[in-house]
């Protein structure tokens, strides 16, 4: 206990007053704008006003799509990094320092340069595709609402990726070779010893990248805040934005809290569910 | 087919292995390569159809005017290396003990806790951000960049013991055993047997806990006002209402990823050779 | 850097206060004072910034600085970021500023501000245009000074326009379309828009608001409930809906006005609405390929004649400032004849006061001031309430819808009225 109590204590001392404050509020009105700040209860009003807005129906959807797209993609493809990168060929640490990089170069920056590749009218994207010959005219890649949905997410594929394939390919270097040996001896293909050697071995670290990459999508925000602002017409609103949209530019705080505490209860209920599902139930660990 | 074989793959297997790689460089570095050709670009060679990489249109302007003009660049990378080593250093120092207490000791509900630990992570930054700001005004902590660094802690702490919590539990219980035997105590165990052999994953989560810190931005917005203003709200100064002053910012941005890159070369070893240190072997 | 800004100032001020201290009789009430620490919440360069945080009459600010025994501390953000620092503040009751830079958000934060521009001096008043304050005011009293003329104007490409065989900027709105479906060629674009971000001023919806007031339309009747679903009102966005085909089909994901203008600034549109700040960037041979090319006018006029909307750059004076009086002495030398000259000489942003606009020299380095002027003879009403971004982010959802086809503009504004109403009524 005296292990864990001091990081216990950190966290309760800093999130403490704002998660509790943030729950509260969503259960109240505050009126900000205009004449006077008020504050008042309301109980369960934000939600059924929440319920019954088809901006939030829009911007869940929206995200139910994100999510789970965006958990499936950086998953997938983290794996495959991780794979290569892990494999003899793969090795030199050029590939590991440029796994980083999309990672550190700072989101503020990353979104406005990525508004620039996507630009419809002098954005390299297009620039490249039409001299390949690929496409006959510029795109407007964010004008559509599928097409400026799909690019939000491949932009935060691409950002979310590295830690990802980070922490995979840490996982793969743990699985003994010991392992790979016995199973070549047991006659196991590289297929075979792919499903039941690495897999098996590295499901812990794939829990925890499934389980924080679905906290982490569920939380989009500067993406949209940069590129789309949410348009066309709410085509790219998720949730989040819709939390910040309400609660900074609308200053309305309790209706922006009811949308957080929703982004809150869904995260809760996904993780726990992965968490039951995909966290490897080993003997040995005394839990 | 020789064990050997079986790892390094066919010529079939090599050649879908150099793809894979090719793809994933390009893939990588393609945005990359157009944020630094960017930089070193005028604006009105960006905006022609297609943009105009003739020679004449690379300048070092941007460098030299976002080094020169700003010392609010400078200062900002002063205090993002403040902000993240500070809470890099202490998400790890409370950190690390806690994942172990939670992997392998006999913790009462360590699912629990873990669980309602990740949990503090569900709630958006958003939701928290104007609460957070009246606490830390009234402290009388704003604008301070050792306060950021705290509240920095709130998305630190809790990942950097997920990630370790993963990795303390697949190690060998002989090797505690061992050390209970010889009547080593926990702290002893953990300092003197668990930590050393757990050098490579604390430098992925340190690297994951740096990283996070240098490049918030939302806290960072609401929580400074201007002396500790930290990088990303620097690099966010040239993008204003009517004018985006592009190559600058990228070239803000270029700068401000140098020390992470720095630092990623610089610990390489660790992240290269990577998490299977022979600990795996007993 | 601000930091040794604001130490040098201290250390200035604290020479001044000194100095001061020296002197006898009369000026001992002065001597006695302690220097003034006041702390201005700006927008950086190149958006509209005060002297001393933006190059210019730094000298005279300095001199403002000694002879008031004021220090001035400047906070300075990225515009985009301005709102949500102040909201934050605000919401928590706790603000540090004396002064804040407002945009059109006088309204939704009236009750932390004081109605200082009451009692401005009548020199100072009469030098600005009456139409300034109708964005600052609220209840009849007066929030905020507005320190730039930036209005929507019709910024157009002279060679463009010659090419086609025009030799004047159209001047109503059949020309408009004439001139937009001439104009789309060679790859150019007759007109180029920001409509990615339906909020706020310069957004979507703003856009529209220009069109309703020259089809002869307003958003809100007397009562305060939205009045637009009328015939002016689906006019006004059928004309944009119109003039759609000659518009680069990129401005419905231009989420911010640069991203538009840099269209306009590479010679692939012909035409665009923009603010005349725009003139110094089309001019600068480092972002601009139509150097020299660039004219502006008065926009188009609909079937109510011309009108625009107003970008309402102000000052404000915080409640919690405790020194309110030398805060509106600050404004008062922002607002002052040589300030405002220096402001558009190495700015680029346009003066307010009416005698600086008509200055040669002014009229001279920024040849569209008189085109800004003419505008601000037409209506320029950006309709701000305490809800305006909630209400732009509704109208401008509904004015993308009807730009895409998605909805006809008769049903988009029926829809965005309906929105409006729900959300003016829900202030109460």
């Amino acid at each position: 206990m005296v292990f864990v109590a001091p990081a216990m204590i950190v966290l309760a001392a800093i999130l403490g007053f704002p998660i509790v404050d943030s729950i509260l509020l969503a259960l109240q009105h505050v009126q900000l704008t205009g004449g006077a700040v008020s504050q008042s209860w309301v109980g369960l009003e934000n939600f059924q006003r929440l319920f019954a807005d088809p901006v939030f129906w829009k911007a869940a959807l929206n995200t139910s799509y994100f999510s789970v797209m965006e958990v499936i993609l950086v998953t997938l493809i983290s794996l495959g990094v991780a794979l290569l990168l892990n494999h003899p060929m793969g090795k030199s640490g050029f590939f590991r320092i440029l796994l980083i990089i999309p990672w550190a170069i700072a989101p503020v920056a990353n979104a406005v340069l990525w508004k620039w590749i996507l630009n419809a009218n002098y954005g390299v994207l297009n620039g490249i595709l039409k001299s390949l010959g690929i496409i006959d005219y510029y795109q407007v890649w964010l004008g559509t609402p599928f097409s400026a949905l799909n690019f939000l997410l491949i932009v935060d594929v691409w950002k979310s990726v590295p830690f990802v394939a980070l922490l995979m390919l840490a996982g793969l270097q743990r699985v003994p070779q010991s392992l790979y040996r016995a199973a070549y001896m047991d006659g196991a293909g590289p297929l075979q010893s792919f499903l039941h050697v690495t897999l098996p071995t590295i499901r812990g670290v794939i829990a925890i990248a499934i389980v924080l990459q679905t906290i982490w999508s569920l939380r989009v925000f500067d993406l949209v805040f940069v590129l789309t602002r949410g348009g066309p017409a709410d085509a790219t609103a998720l949730l989040n934005f819709l939390a910040y949209r309400v609660t900074f530019n609308f200053l309305d705080l309790g209706y922006g809290s009811a949308i957080a505490n929703v982004i809150f209860a869904v995260t809760f209920i996904l993780a726990g569910l992965y968490v039951w599902l995909l966290w490897p139930r080993q003997p040995g660990a005394s839990r | 087919m020789s064990f050997a074989r079986l790892q390094h793959g066919g010529p079939f297997r090599q050649t879908m292995i150099l793809v894979g790689l090719a793809v994933f460089v390009v893939w990588s570095a393609g945005p990359v390569l157009w944020l630094v050709i960017s930089s070193l670009l005028q604006q009105k060679a960006l905006i022609q159809q297609p943009p105009d990489l003739s020679p004449a249109n690379f300048t070092l302007t941007n460098f030299t005017t976002v080094v020169g003009a700003a010392a609010a660049l400078g200062r900002g990378i002063f205090n993002s290396l403040v902000v993240s080593l500070f809470s890099t250093a202490v998400a790890l120092a409370l950190g690390a003990p806690a994942a172990y207490a939670l992997a392998r000791l006999p913790v009462p509900r360590a699912n629990g806790i873990a669980f309602l630990i990740l949990a503090t992570q569900m709630l958006p930054g958003i939701a928290i951000a104007i609460p957070l700001f009246i606490l830390i005004s009234k402290l009388g902590l704003i604008d301070n960049v050792l306060s950021l660094g705290v509240v920095y802690l709130s998305f630190n702490l809790p990942i950097v013991i997920w990630i370790l919590r993963g990795f303390f539990t697949s190690i060998p219980v002989g090797l505690e055993k061992a050390a209970a035997v010889d009547g080593v105590g926990i702290f002893a165990t953990f300092w003197y047997i668990v930590l050393p052999i757990s050098i490579p994953p604390l430098t992925a989560a340190a690297v994951f806990a740096f990283v996070e810190a240098w490049n918030e931005f939302f806290f960072a917005l609401i929580l400074t006002r201007q002396h500790a203003q930290t990088v990303p709200l620097v690099i966010a100064q040239f993008a204003g209402q009517y004018q985006t002053v592009f190559g600058q910012m990228m070239a803000a941005a270029v700068i401000s990823v140098t020390p992470v890159i720095l630092l990623a070369i610089l610990f390489r070893n660790q992240i290269i050779r990577g998490f299977a240190d022979g600990m795996m072997k007993g | 850097m601000f930091n040794s800004l604001s130490r040098r100032n201290f250390l200035q001020a604290g020479a001044a206060a000194g100095a001061a201290a020296a002197m006898p009789g009369f000026m001992t009430r002065q001597a006695h004072a302690e220097a003034v620490a006041l702390n201005v919440f700006a927008p950086l360069p190149p958006d509209p910034a005060p002297p001393g945080a933006a190059k210019f009459s730094e000298e005279a600010f300095e001199k403002w600085k000694a002879a008031n025994a004021a220090t001035v501390e400047y906070e300075t953000l990225a515009w985009p970021q301005l709102h949500d620092r102040m909201a934050t503040a605000f919401a928590s009751g706790s603000s540090p500023w004396d002064i804040t830079y407002n945009c059109g958000w006088v309204p939704e934060f009236q009750s932390f501000l004081t109605p200082y521009a009451d009692k401005l001096p009548k020199a100072l008043v009469d030098d600005l245009p009456a139409s300034s304050f109708s964005t600052v005011t609220v209840d009849g009293k007066r929030y905020g000074t507005i320190f730039t003329l930036s209005l929507l104007t019709l910024f157009y490409n002279k060679e463009h326009l010659e090419m086609a065989g025009f030799k004047a900027p159209p001047k109503n709105w059949d020309e408009f379309k004439t001139y937009g479906k001439e104009l789309t060629r060679d790859g150019r674009h007759g007109l180029v828009l920001n409509y990615g971000d339906p909020a706020g001023i310069g957004g979507t919806a703003s856009y529209w608001m220009v069109f309703l007031q020259q089809a002869g339309g307003k958003m809100y009747g007397e009562d305060g409930l939205p009045i637009f679903k009328s015939e002016q009102g689906v006019a006004a966005l059928q004309m944009m809906v119109d003039m759609m085909p000659s518009t680069d089909p990129g401005s419905i994901s231009y989420a911010s006005i640069n991203d538009a203008t840099n269209v306009l600034l590479s010679g692939r549109a012909s035409m665009m609405m923009n603010w005349p700040f725009m003139w110094n960037a089309g001019n600068d041979p480092n972002q601009s390929q139509v150097v020299g090319k660039l004219a502006s006018a008065v926009l188009p006029a609909g079937p109510a004649g011309s009108a625009s909307i107003d970008g309402t750059d102000a000052w404000t004076i915080t409640k919690s400032s405790k020194n309110p009086e030398k805060a509106q002495q600050l404004i008062e030398f922002y607002l002052d004849a040589d300030v405002q000259k220096r402001q558009v000489l190495d700015t680029g942003w346009l003066p307010i006061r009416l005698s600086v606009l008509a200055d040669p020299e002014v009229q001279a380095k920024a040849p569209n001031a008189a085109v800004v002027l003419e505008q601000a003879k037409h209506p320029y009403d950006s309709f701000v309430t305490p809800d305006y971004n909630q209400v732009t982010v509704a109208v401008g959802t509904e004015v993308q819808k009807a730009l895409q086809g998605q909805k006809t503009a008769a049903q988009a504004i029926a829809d965005a009225h309906d929105a409006v109403t729900a959300i003016v009524k829900r202030r109460g």
